[in-house]
């Protein structure tokens, strides 16, 4: 391990955390639930709402749907919960960027490490629409949408479709191997109880049989629009070692920022590659770590191939290599490297970097129950696209 | 039934829309470089100038598919009864890298590859408006 450039590293810890069932639909409203789910995580890190002064979220609605947007409703943000909680806070900021969670973690540790505020609630609602979750019924494409909706091409799943046809012409990978990579986490999510597929595990030839989207994207390359809430809540190492459960300490983190010219949402292999492996070396650069450091690099998977490229882009694989990996055994629980112990998203459900982040936590603060590793002390959140998204690692011990 | 969006021009795309209306492909080029840039933008991301200046410049129309997809579930309901579609990158031959998200025609899922050679097309969608696309290239001897 080499010497780390971010000087906080150890000095913020998260203290605990809540979850809430992940379903299609909620029983209540999407607020309601939000404020529901903090007040648990507050309880389970022994702490009371008063002593909450700190607030930030990334509320972002991931829909191709043009919908009005509604706070409370379709998403929640900082300032809506403060409101609701009748909180008294020194510090509220909302995150802007893609990598939601990872970003608001990253200006929680922050405002920490700063003095701005001493104890944090970290939350990300999401929310599943009526309707279908990317249609858009728009007559006239302006800004960015000129460039894209008058070709038919509309939705993330379209987008995903055009790299990853790249990556297995040039790398001869196929949807045979792409089975190990969703079978795995739909193992672990039927695992989890608050999953949305608890008790659902799915063979490989009920993904080889999937209904495609856009090819080869099927809906089972995707993670399943919910309704749900996490939250976890942060505080600076030293107030949480009197806390009660064992603190698990921000070692340091990544984003990236390789936006698509214009807005259009175009990914191309090679962009995200490259951009990937920017963020990787900012990454160790910034924590000391080395991948093989790493017990628990919790990978993002909101669509199958995010898998390929963040081990990838971290170094777990060479380029070109990750279908071959995984094919082997090389991500399955017990064998191989646990990226999707957690579930991730495609066995819990569309909450936006939430698996990866709870993974770490409940791994490294050692309340992950049946499935503790027995070795888990560094660990990696990861959310989005790697080349524009968001990476935190998380330790069990403040320095080393 | 759903009609498929119609393009709406702004300030900076105005040069792309009104070509197009005429069955010309034209792309934005530095004055200062010779860059081309598409999606049209306000700053030239070779050369950087601080007092950009750009023109509609035609091109040839012809290029090749980068990357594709065929889509089976149109989230915009105007693309609903022509599932399954094809929609490519195509990188135009002006310069590498130039690439335009396009639908293709006339080509059957099972006849794209990465490499294929093809050439701009034109829909007329709404009066003085139409949506280039691309099409497999007429072989040439």
């Amino acid at each position: 391990m080499s010497a780390p450039r971010f000087t906080a590293r150890g000095r913020v810890a998260i203290a605990g955390f809540a979850h809430s069932p992940i379903a299609r639909r909620a029983d209540v409203p999407l607020g309601a639930l939000t404020v529901e789910t903090c007040l648990r995580a507050i309880a389970d890190a022994g702490l009371t709402k008063d002593q909450i002064d700190g607030f930030t979220t990334g509320a972002l609605f991931p829909s191709s749907g043009g919908r009005a947007l509604v706070d409370g409703v379709h998403v929640v943000s900082a300032a809506w919960l403060v409101e609701r909680l009748r909180a008294r806070p020194r510090w509220v900021c909302g995150f802007e960027g893609i990598g939601q969670l990872p970003g608001a973690v990253i200006l929680a540790t922050e405002a920490i490490a700063s003095g701005a505020a001493d104890h944090v609630v970290v939350h990300r609602a999401m929310f599943n629409p009526a309707g279908g979750y990317h249609d858009n019924p728009m007559a006239r494409a302006d800004g960015a949408a000129q460039w894209t909706a008058p070709q038919g091409f509309w939705g993330p799943p379209v987008q995903m479709a055009l790299p990853y046809t790249e990556y297995m012409r040039r790398y001869g990978a196929t949807r045979e191997d792409m089975a190990a990579v969703v079978v795995e986490a739909r193992t672990n999510g039927a695992a989890i109880p608050w999953s949305h597929w608890h008790g659902r595990p799915i063979s490989a030839e009920d993904y080889l049989d999937a209904r495609m989207i856009a090819e080869p994207i099927s809906v089972l390359d995707c993670d399943i629009p919910v309704t749900g809430v996490g939250a976890f809540v942060l505080t600076s190492a030293e107030r949480a070692r009197d806390l009660p459960h064992r603190p698990v300490y921000v070692a340091g983190y990544a984003q990236g920022h390789r936006r698509p010219a214009n807005g259009v949402n175009v990914w191309s292999l090679d962009d995200l590659f490259d951009g990937g492996r920017a963020v990787a070396r900012m990454l160790w650069d910034n924590t000391g770590l080395r991948p093989e450091d790493v017990d628990v690099p919790q990978v993002y998977d909101g669509f199958s191939p995010f898998v390929y490229f963040w081990l990838e882009a971290l170094g777990y694989c060479g380029r070109g290599e990750a279908h071959r990996f995984v094919r082997d055994g090389g991500i399955r629980t017990g064998a191989g490297l646990p990226v999707l112990s957690g579930g991730g998203a495609l066995g819990n459900g569309r909450m936006h970097g939430v698996p990866q982040m709870l993974e770490c936590y409940l791994q490294l603060s050692r309340r992950a129950g049946e499935r503790q590793l027995p070795r888990a002390d560094a660990g990696l959140a990861c959310q989005a696209a790697p080349s524009l998204g968001g990476v935190v690692a998380y330790t069990s011990e403040p320095t080393g | 039934m759903a009609t498929k969006p119609i393009p709406v021009p702004d300030p900076l795309s105005e040069g792309f829309w009104s070509a197009a209306a005429s069955h010309v492909l034209a792309i934005q080029r530095c004055a200062d470089c010779g860059w081309y840039a598409y999606p049209p933008t306000v700053m030239c991301g070779n050369c950087l100038s601080p007092e950009p200046s750009f023109q509609f410049q035609p091109v040839s129309g012809r290029g090749r598919v980068t990357t594709w997809t065929v889509v089976h579930q149109a989230f915009l309901p105007g693309f609903a009864a022509e599932v399954p579609y094809v929609v490519a990158e195509v990188e135009l031959e002006e310069q590498e890298g130039l690439r335009m998200v396009t639908r293709l025609g006339g080509a059957r899922p099972g006849d794209v590859a990465i490499g294929l050679a093809v050439e701009v097309a034109f829909d007329d969608v709404a009066a003085g408006v139409a949506v280039p696309h691309f099409v497999p290239a007429e072989r040439r001897a």
